[in-house]
């Protein structure tokens, strides 16, 4: 065991609670603003810790009265910045996604984790490659490709692209915790008569739950972060919650208390996720490369 | 092992062959990767017509507008200073914070944990907030780096050609340092302890057992966390978009951005499919040549 001296220790102490503070700085400073009249957000200086807190911003973004706005005022449909139906579409298109993305994943995964096959390695050498691919290289021909099949501004449409999008993290991620599962409690139900299929049902899926979870989380958040396709492939039927931070920019300014109130909202689910799977976080982020 | 198999769709599903397993994933892959690939290939030697509204054949017009085309080299040349300044930055700053947060003690698994909540954030969104404080009226950074004197009040951030760019990566960097951080983290922490406590019974110093111990062992932790983020900084686009959407001049411009603007801003379909296979073209075989070289594997 290597031993720091005292000094060396709360020097390390010190130093590293300064960085993690200068990293959430922003968040603090972007989750204030939420709560922020105009007058404050405007300040020169910026004001940073005493200002008078307040929910309108939230009210104007989700329609709703907390006694800060009358509820007359609140007109949902009515204001600019009613953004409570983006929350949902991002809602619908996430969720959705994510389930195809898994479903088709699970498949792929057991098959390149338990079969050999001539060309596995080259097959998920063009998985990965997919994932290269700049979305916008996707994003121009899909948006002809849409326009000519009438799969514009449509769930099927964003979900299925959403749902291609994580393919590749899907099923690379999905095989490396399938390749975990020992091959011999295969073999032992094979011996048992137990069908492939059987096998994959009753043994791979229940055993690689926790892994099948911390999939569909990270496919969740890359859908509901996801910017470039929605911004191309929609015009006025949906758009979720990224795509929309323009429509507060405004001929008199930005009202970003009202952005802020979103980008709260929009963070919110996301970090509750993520702290779900910190364990397979490092995992995930490699695709399956690294293991903690 | 002998596979017992049945007859009938039954012994179609519990088969051998991959196939049906693996034919939704290539049905997906072929029809959003493959086709629009093609398609794109296609865009490329067509262009819109704005008279005839509609596109038209324009044989390799498009590929010799893009070698003529000032806007694309400099386009290329934002991307690559995008690619190679910030793989730079957040590799080492990465490694530093990684080095600093690798330790035992009380509280270090909620900073790990604060780390975390900047991957989460839509990438859009983070621009905004980089937006508001760099605003150069009432930006909170604005007014910290005017007050250290670093930046001058005549300046605004993000309409200074020479530093526009910088403003940008600075979200970028926010954003995803933390990701090397934990990368890196989670490879320092599965070290094992011997050759450190050898090294440090011969007296190496703190530099020296980096350089000598720690760096080559993290090889390959290094290796997929530059490739991964390699790939997702050549094709940067969200900030650029909502921050300066390009500007001012050329100065934020990156390949993605271009190929975009010029298809759905410029109505030049043709050419935005030109430029957006030029920056497939290039992601592709950067990062082959790389998993060729660094031999990283799946």
């Amino acid at each position: 065991m290597i031993v720091e001296s005292k000094y060396r220790r709360y020097s390390r102490m010190a130093a590293a609670w300064l960085i993690t503070a200068l990293f959430v700085f922003p968040l603090y400073y972007w989750g204030t603003t939420a709560f922020k009249e105009a007058k404050e957000i405007f300040s020169v200086p910026p004001t940073v810790w005493s200002f008078t807190p307040t929910l309108r911003n939230f009210e104007e973004v989700f329609g709703i009265s907390f006694g800060f706005l009358r509820q007359q005022e609140v007109l949902p449909g009515g204001g600019n910045f009613y953004m409570a139906p983006r929350l949902w579409d991002s809602i619908v298109v996430a969720v959705f996604s994510t389930a195809l993305a898994i479903a088709i994943s699970t498949f792929a995964a057991y098959a390149l984790s338990r079969m050999d096959f001539r060309g596995r390695h080259h097959f998920v050498a063009w998985v990965l490659s997919t994932r290269m691919m700049p979305p916008v290289a996707v994003a121009i021909p899909m948006f002809f490709i849409y326009k000519d099949i009438g799969l514009m501004d449509s769930y099927t449409g964003i979900i299925l692209i959403h749902a291609l999008m994580n393919l590749p993290l899907a099923v690379l991620l999905l095989k490396s915790f399938f390749d975990d599962i020992p091959r011999e409690i295969d073999e032992s139900a094979i011996v048992d008569g137990a069908s492939r299929w059987k096998i994959f049902r009753r043994i791979i899926l229940p055993m690689a739950k926790g892994g099948i979870a911390a999939t569909a989380v990270l496919c969740f958040i890359f859908s509901w972060t996801e910017f470039i396709f929605v911004l191309t492939l929609t015009q006025t039927g949906l758009k979720t919650v990224p795509v929309v931070s323009s429509s507060f920019v405004t001929s008199t300014g930005t009202a970003w208390g009202n952005m802020a109130a979103l980008g709260v909202a929009a963070m919110a689910p996301a970090f509750l996720f993520i702290l779900l799977v910190q364990k397979q976080l490092v995992r995930g982020l490699t695709l399956g490369s690294l293991k903690q | 092992m002998a596979f017992v198999r049945t007859r009938g769709l039954q012994g179609y599903i519990t088969g051998d062959s991959p196939v049906p397993w693996l034919a939704p994933l290539v049905a997906m892959l072929v029809v959003f990767t493959i086709y629009p690939l093609f398609y794109n290939i296609w865009l490329s030697f067509h262009e819109y017509a704005p008279f005839k509204r509609r596109l038209v054949y324009v044989g390799t017009e498009n590929w010799s507008t893009l070698v003529n085309d000032p806007r694309f080299w400099e386009a290329l040349s934002v991307t690559f200073t995008y690619f190679f300044v910030l793989l730079a930055i957040q590799v080492v700053l990465g490694m530093i914070i990684a080095l600093l947060l690798d330790s035992d003690e009380p509280g270090f698994g909620l900073l790990r944990g604060l780390l975390t909540l900047t991957l989460v954030i839509p990438p859009a969104i983070t621009g905004m907030m980089f937006l508001l404080m760099e605003d150069p009226e009432f930006g909170v950074l604005t007014y910290l780096l005017e007050a250290m004197g670093i930046l001058s009040g005549q300046d605004p951030i993000l309409a200074t050609s020479s530093t526009a760019l910088a403003g940008v990566m600075l979200a970028d960097i926010w954003q995803w340092t933390p990701f090397m951080v934990l990368i890196f983290l989670a490879g320092l922490r599965s070290l094992p302890q011997e050759p450190y406590e050898a090294a440090m019974l011969d007296g190496a110093s703190a530099f020296q057992t980096f350089r000598r111990i720690t760096l080559p062992m993290m090889s390959k932790v290094i290796a997929v966390a530059v490739l991964i983020r390699g790939i997702d900084l050549f094709r940067a686009f969200d900030y650029m978009f909502v921050m300066t959407s390009g500007g001012p001049g050329t100065s934020t411009y990156t390949l993605s951005l271009y190929a975009w603007q010029q298809t759905f801003s410029f109505i030049k379909w043709g050419y935005g499919a030109t430029l957006s296979l030029v920056s497939l073209v290039l992601i592709l075989v950067i990062a082959n040549l790389f998993i060729w070289i660094a031999k990283v594997r799946w």
